[in-house]
């Protein structure tokens, strides 16, 4: 999770090895509603390389969709703001990117999937219609070879005889169907970076697992990279490499998927890790992570978890923890990790370990 | 509920403040600035009709003002005199001189009276035959319905005139009973639909089987939980009859100006004058009606909002 | 689709039918008119009873409304329903025979023939002309959400939304008809100095020479009207259009539009007004009815010689064939209206099955 600086980073042209294909920096995207400003996104940095797969977790609220439609500047402006932050993909700052520019860069560079696969696509148009609008979009081909491609692509996702497919209208299709629509018409133009914002939520269980199978598929053929976002653990467990967990507007946690799940350095990690039902777990209450999300127009001071945390002491609630590098290499946003935390990590790493057994690996 | 930055405790939990239903609609409205304005408005003519005629300065009706010219001008003062003549705010109309003020407030007791009355009888009626066709469902329905259908299909105002020139003749009582007994459809229809639903929930199904009858089930159980929508219906259906009362007295079948003034007939009166430029006398009855119906419009959006917090514009 | 306007207009017969019982009802309430000579003393009995006779009156009030219908008659009852050229019979509004009128005599379909084209033109040309203008503020006020059209036209709603129809009228003659501004005609389809009455045959002679002339000379007549209506009626549609607009503005398809990539004024214009347009339809459709009240309303504000005021005048009258006659056609438009309004949103929305 090492933020690489990208050279120069006002020339799109120059192509840096190693450099990220998406990186961000500082991110905050206020809301300005009634009652105050929400700070949903508060001081978020994460990178991902060309053809890397990123999972960002955390409950609803946590800021995890803000993120991602920060990134595509989708957010609605007002009452949204982004106050703060710079987001580089592939050598420039989309935050400087003027509205045209910006508009090459969604569905043609950076392609989204939604959560509500029933909503998400519009209901007056057919499907071919909707696919075959990106393409024509984003590339120099006329409506018959958008239309052929508009196929191809829902072929490439698993639709069978697309051909009779694109004439029909979304209601006509089952949920999974019209999420593979989408995916299809998010990779039709061949993006660098798809975002696939709780891609399973709204589907049944054995269609879940058929559409991650897919996206990972799709993943590894085509060399996109992804960033995923859920609330769900196990979804990211077998879909992604790396794994940021949010909470509160900020990553507390940020490591490989091996480092994140088998050995969580932050309590909240932790907690959300007990709350999954596990097979060893039969029979005895879930634990669940105790008080709930802070009201995000008072937010605690300090750490954001703080309240909630068993392991909190004073220094806490004093001041907010940076992400500090963790013993097994992830990096965490909590005091345990800081010189006066050492002599309380040995009670966190035995209730950690505690966790791992019942949850089972 | 979502609590917001005033009332969250400083232990950064979820304040659990219990109100029922009635409270937290009342504090929504409250809230509701534009609702508060139009509330006042409404309750501001609402005190006018019930007090104002015991504190004006002249006389209810018809006051002898033998004059030929208007006070300290050169017009013809035979169809009455402009506003702020001789203390006479609003202006005089008609030869009589009457004081133009004073007819506006003792309108606005009929006015108001009919609008208000018809509404909450239309309600009524609405609600029953609505609760009925709804909780019930089957030929009682289809029937009911139907009937309904064949209400909504007629042009409302058409027959309303017909009816207030048959058994009207003047009398405000039957024209509010005419009013009501042609306006319940709408409200019907709406009851119907919002008891359709609510006889599925399961505490409808729990009364039932302890043996509560069927009225007691409608009107308390389900009513109840009806009530918002046909609350926010029944103020704005207050407006549209106070508008339609004055259009049918407008046209000479509604009340009777000679017994009871009303702002509609206080315009029909003024309809003759218009042509030779005394503006006075059409625009103060009618600021009159359009100021009442502006609150209670008011007044109907900020209940909507309130009773129903997911209907947002 | 054809199948589906079928079932619908045969699901709409049992309301027709019912509309005709209602507004039969609705015309006896007043009783029997033989009466009305009861209290005249050179009046006998016996011409009492002769007039009862030769009006039917002194049927059994089904069959009165049978013989009214057209089903009975002097032929067999499933003859008589047949038109005239296939041996059917003449009488009752089936076969087009809506009696005459008690006032003048005229045929009563006479009557509203010669009116309706007046209210055809009022209430058509405000029609389109607030709707118009109800779908463009009503979207662009959606669009530019929170600016200073919108707050505008949200004050402009409220207001209007609360004007008397009537009153407005009124006060459009009283401050733009008579001195000092006299800037519209307050009454009337045409100037009666320069040129004869609308729909009589000298007016049509006179439309013919001077087609310029007499097009604006109506159209100055129309103003105030077509005002009244269009601005009381614009301020609940743009609402209307506008909370539909922002609706639509706020669904997840848009924000899929946008992530392709489509432009903001197609996703505006193509994605979300398409939808927004849909349940616009339907409640633009079911305004219909609301063009009889605003006729009756403006017709007799403005002196304007249409079906609403013929309506108004025959109250006065007591001429119960004419106001049956234009009941009935009033209820049958507005039922076929809301027919027509169901049969647009099946075509035009998707999600709509027809069977």
């Amino acid at each position: 999770m090492t933020a690489i600086s990208p050279a120069g980073g006002a020339d799109p042209g120059a192509t840096v090895p190693d450099r990220p294909l998406l990186d961000v920096r500082g991110l905050r995207t206020y809301f300005h509603v009634m009652d105050g400003t929400v700070k949903a996104v508060d001081g978020v940095d994460f990178s991902i390389p060309p053809g890397g797969t990123v999972g960002l977790v955390g409950e609803s609220g946590c800021g995890k969709s803000v993120t991602a439609h920060s990134i595509m500047r989708l957010i609605d402006i007002p009452p949204g703001e982004i106050a703060g932050g710079e987001i580089w993909f592939d050598g420039r700052d989309l935050l400087k990117l003027s509205d045209s520019e910006m508009r090459h860069v969604r569905g043609g560079e950076i392609a989204m999937v939604f959560q509500e696969p029933m909503t998400s696509l519009n209901p007056v148009f057919t499907i071919g219609d909707q696919i075959s609008e990106a393409i024509l979009l984003h590339n120099d081909v006329n409506k018959k070879e958008a239309a052929e491609r508009a196929i191809e692509s829902l072929k490439a996702v698993g639709v069978s005889a697309p051909e009779r497919r694109v004439k029909q209208y979304p209601h006509e299709l089952s949920g999974g169907m019209r999420q593979r629509a989408m995916i299809a018409m998010a990779l039709s133009c061949n993006p660098k970076l798809v975002i696939a914002d709780e891609p399973t939520t709204a589907l049944d269980v054995t269609i879940q697992a058929q559409i991650l199978e897919l996206i990972k598929a799709l993943q590894a053929r085509t060399g996109t990279a992804l960033l995923l976002i859920t609330h769900d653990l196990a979804v990211v467990a077998e879909t992604v490499q790396t794994i940021a967990v949010m909470y509160a507007g900020r990553i507390v946690e940020a490591g490989t998927v091996d480092q994140v799940l088998l050995a969580p350095q932050h309590p909240y990690t932790q907690g959300l890790l007990n709350s999954i039902p596990g097979v060893k777990k039969r029979g005895r209450a879930l634990s669940v992570i105790k008080g709930v999300v802070p009201n995000p127009f008072r937010l605690p001071p300090g750490c954001k978890f703080q309240p909630r945390c068993p392991y909190a002491w004073e220094a806490c609630s004093a001041s907010e923890p940076e992400l500090l590098p963790a013993p097994n290499g992830a990096k965490s946003r909590c005091y345990l990790h800081s010189p006066e935390g050492a002599g309380r990590r040995e009670a966190f790493e035995k209730s950690v370990a505690a966790t791992m057994e019942s949850v089972g690996g | 509920m979502t609590p917001t930055a005033s009332d969250a405790p400083a232990d950064f939990e979820v304040a659990l403040v219990s109100l029922n239903q009635w409270q937290l609609a009342w504090r929504r409205f409250r809230r509701h600035k534009l609702a508060m304005f139009g509330a006042g408005l409404f309750l501001t003519f609402v005190a006018i009709a019930a007090f104002g005629p015991f504190i004006l300065p002249y006389e209810a009706t018809n006051v002898p003002y033998p004059l030929k010219f208007c006070p300290g001008t050169t017009i013809s003062a035979n169809l009455g005199c402009p506003p702020f003549n001789d203390g006479h705010i609003l202006g005089t109309v008609g030869g009589t001189q009457e004081d133009l003020l004073t007819l506006v407030v003792n309108g606005a007791r009929l006015s108001l009276t009919i609008g208000i009355g018809a509404a909450a009888f239309a309600s009524v009626l609405g609600a029953i035959v609505g609760g009925i066709s709804g909780y019930f469902g089957g030929w009682v329905d289809t029937i009911l319905m139907r009937i309904v259908d064949v209400l909504l299909s007629m042009p409302l105002l058409f027959v309303i005139i017909v009816f207030a020139k048959v058994f009207g003749y003047g009398d405000w009582r039957v024209i509010l009973l005419v009013f009501a007994l042609l306006g319940w459809p709408g409200i019907a229809r709406l009851v119907r639909s919002l008891f359709l639903t609510l006889r599925t929930e399961v505490f409808v199904d729990a009364a039932r089987a302890v043996g509560v009858s069927d009225l007691r089930i409608i009107f308390r159980h389900i009513l109840p939980n009806a009530m918002s929508p046909i609350i926010v219906v029944t103020t704005l259906s207050v407006a549209a009859f106070i508008v339609t009362e004055a259009f049918v007295s407008y046209i000479g079948y509604g009340v009777n100006a000679a017994y009871n003034p009303t702002w509609g007939n206080i315009l029909s009166n003024a309809q003759n004058d218009i042509l030779v430029g005394n503006w006075w006398w059409p625009l103060f009855p009618g600021l009159a009606i359009v100021l009442t119906v502006l609150g209670i419009n008011f007044m109907g959006d900020g209940l909507r909002d309130a009773l129903d917090p997911r209907s947002r514009e | 689709m054809i199948k589906y306007v079928v079932r619908r207009m045969i699901q709409a017969i049992p309301v027709l039918f019912l509309i005709t019982v209602f507004t039969f009802l609705l015309m006896h309430v007043q009783g029997n008119p033989a009466q009305r000579f009861a209290q005249n003393a050179r009046v006998t009995q016996a011409q009492i009873a002769a007039f009862e006779h030769r009006w039917g009156l002194d049927d059994p009030l089904p069959l009165q409304y049978c013989k009214w219908l057209g089903v009975c008659g002097d032929k067999p009852i499933v003859v008589n329903v047949l038109p005239p050229a296939l041996g059917g019979g003449d009488n009752g509004i089936l076969h087009g025979d809506f009696g005459y009128s008690v006032f003048d005599g005229r045929l009563v379909t006479d009557v509203i023939a010669q009116r309706m084209l007046p209210t055809l033109i009022l209430t058509v040309t405000a029609y389109l002309i607030w709707v118009t203008i109800a779908i463009l503020a009503g979207v662009y006020a959606a669009v530019k959400r929170y600016s200073l059209f919108d707050s505008g036209l949200t004050i402009f709603n409220y207001v209007g939304y609360s004007l008397p129809t009537f009153w407005l009228g009124l006060m459009l003659i009283t401050f733009l008809s008579v001195p000092p501004l006299r800037w519209f005609p307050a009454s009337g389809m045409n100037d009666p100095y320069t040129t004869p009455a609308f729909g009589t045959d000298s007016y049509w002679v006179f439309f013919g020479q001077n087609p310029f002339f007499a097009i604006f000379d109506l159209g100055r007549h129309l103003v105030l009207p077509v005002l009244t209506l269009v601005t009381v009626s614009i301020a609940g549609d743009s609402r209307f259009v506008r909370s539909s607009m922002l609706d639509s503005l706020n669904q997840d398809y848009v924000k899929t539009a946008r992530a392709k990539g489509v432009p903001e004024r197609r996703v505006v214009l193509r994605h979300a007004l398409r939808n927004a347009l849909l349940p616009v339809i339907t409640n633009v459709g079911l305004e219909i009815p609301f063009l009889f009240s605003g006729a009756i309303v403006t017709e007799t504000i403005f002196a304007w010689p249409g079906m609403g005021r013929q309506f108004i005048e025959s109250v006065g009258h007591t001429d119960y064939p004419v106001l049956m006659g234009i009941l009935l056609i009033a209820a049958v438009s507005i039922v076929f209206a809301n027919l027509l309004a169901d049969v647009l949103y099946a075509v035009v929305d998707p999600r709509v099955k027809y069977d």
